[in-house]
């Protein structure tokens, strides 16, 4: 006779568990980790560049893990600024798991690692489901989107901590309510953190730089009694 | 398109259960889907038939059982179900409500034989 067993486990609990081991070791080398979320296009790849050659400048020691379906492109990019940075290619899933980047995690150098930046794979919609142990989910909306973004796609806009405004100098070209995008945001996220970038022009990345030295900060402090 | 690689991990979860309670076959499983989660029903539904074809989980039905969203306003406790996720309470006018169901994806009973 057949039987019924409840059970309440999250279906993604191998990847949540993994997730756990990479945060955990993540908090022992005091690396702050941050997970980029964006459509295809909205500019994940320029930005990090952009942070990167800002963060040469400092005493941080940074690396990259770079998700994409195919090609190592965007990690020969990333690798011109003197930081260690990984391709992850996923071979056609959509999202990075917390089993692929702690693969990748083992093949970098070893040793103090400040800032750990996880390039996801573009897509809105899957990398919001896996947790790769990272300490915040920073969602990156060009405005040369649609600036209904964070109604289509809630989910991810739900999850992330801080939404970068980016390409904000295309602003005067574009029909993107700015207003509109953050309000909705913010409305499906409270809590969101707002930040508007630039590649190009001004405002550039600094408050975005800022931002994450705060971040860093924060974890030190954070982490410091459980190191003691 | 993340379903098939759910449907793997729903398929290795009914797996570790059915193997804790004596190797039995498993005839259902449930599995709770937010309106939220990012999945695709009709999707899940499909890659977990192709990815349990000829193994010992073929002809196990999946039960999945959609999660509508809802929030609870911080400032008055009401329970809504909201439109377009919106985080703005119908019965006080506040914003700041938080989720407190429709993000899960949740196996949530097992039928053995």
């Amino acid at each position: 006779m057949a039987e019924r067993v409840e059970v309440r486990e999250n279906v993604l609990k191998e990847n949540d568990r993994i997730a756990g081991e990479l945060r955990r070791a993540l908090a022992g080398r005091g690396t702050l980790c941050l997970n980029l979320i964006s459509s295809p296009g909205a500019g994940k790849t320029s930005i990090l560049e952009g942070t990167l050659e800002a963060l040469k400048h400092t005493p941080l020691r940074v690396a990259v893990l770079t998700g994409d379906i195919q090609t190592e492109r965007d990690a020969d990019r990333l690798k011109r600024y003197g930081f260690p940075a990984l391709q992850i290619t996923t071979g056609g899933t959509c999202h990075l798991d917390a089993g692929m980047v702690q693969r990748s995690m083992a093949r970098l150098p070893a040793g103090d690692l400040d800032i750990l930046f996880v390039e996801n794979v573009g897509n809105l919609v899957c990398p919001a489901s896996y947790d790769l142990g990272e300490d915040a989910k920073v969602v990156v909306l060009s405005v040369a989107e649609g600036d209904d973004k964070p109604l289509k796609y809630p989910g991810i806009f739900r999850r992330a901590r801080l939404m970068l405004l980016h390409k904000i100098d295309l602003l005067p070209h574009t029909r993107f309510d700015r207003d509109a995008a953050v309000a909705d945001a913010r409305r499906v996220n409270p809590a969101i953190e707002v930040v508007e970038t630039s590649c190009v022009a001004e405002p550039g990345l600094g408050a975005w730089t800022r931002w994450i030295e705060q971040r860093l900060h924060e974890k030190r402090q954070a982490d410091r009694p459980a190191r003691d | 398109m993340h379903e098939l690689s759910i449907a793997q991990s729903i398929a290795d979860g009914a797996r570790e259960h059915a193997s804790q309670n004596g190797g039995r076959r498993v005839l259902r499983i449930g599995v709770r889907v937010g309106e939220i989660s990012g999945v695709a029903v009709e999707a899940l539904q499909f890659c977990f038939e192709m990815t349990v074809k000829d193994t010992d989980l073929d002809g196990a039905a999946l039960d999945l059982e959609p999660v509508p969203v809802r929030y609870r306003c911080a400032a008055c406790g009401h329970e809504f179900h909201p439109v377009e996720f919106l985080a703005d309470c119908p019965a006080c006018g506040a914003i700041g409500a938080s989720m407190v169901a429709g993000d899960e994806l949740g196996m949530s009973f097992l039928e053995l034989e």
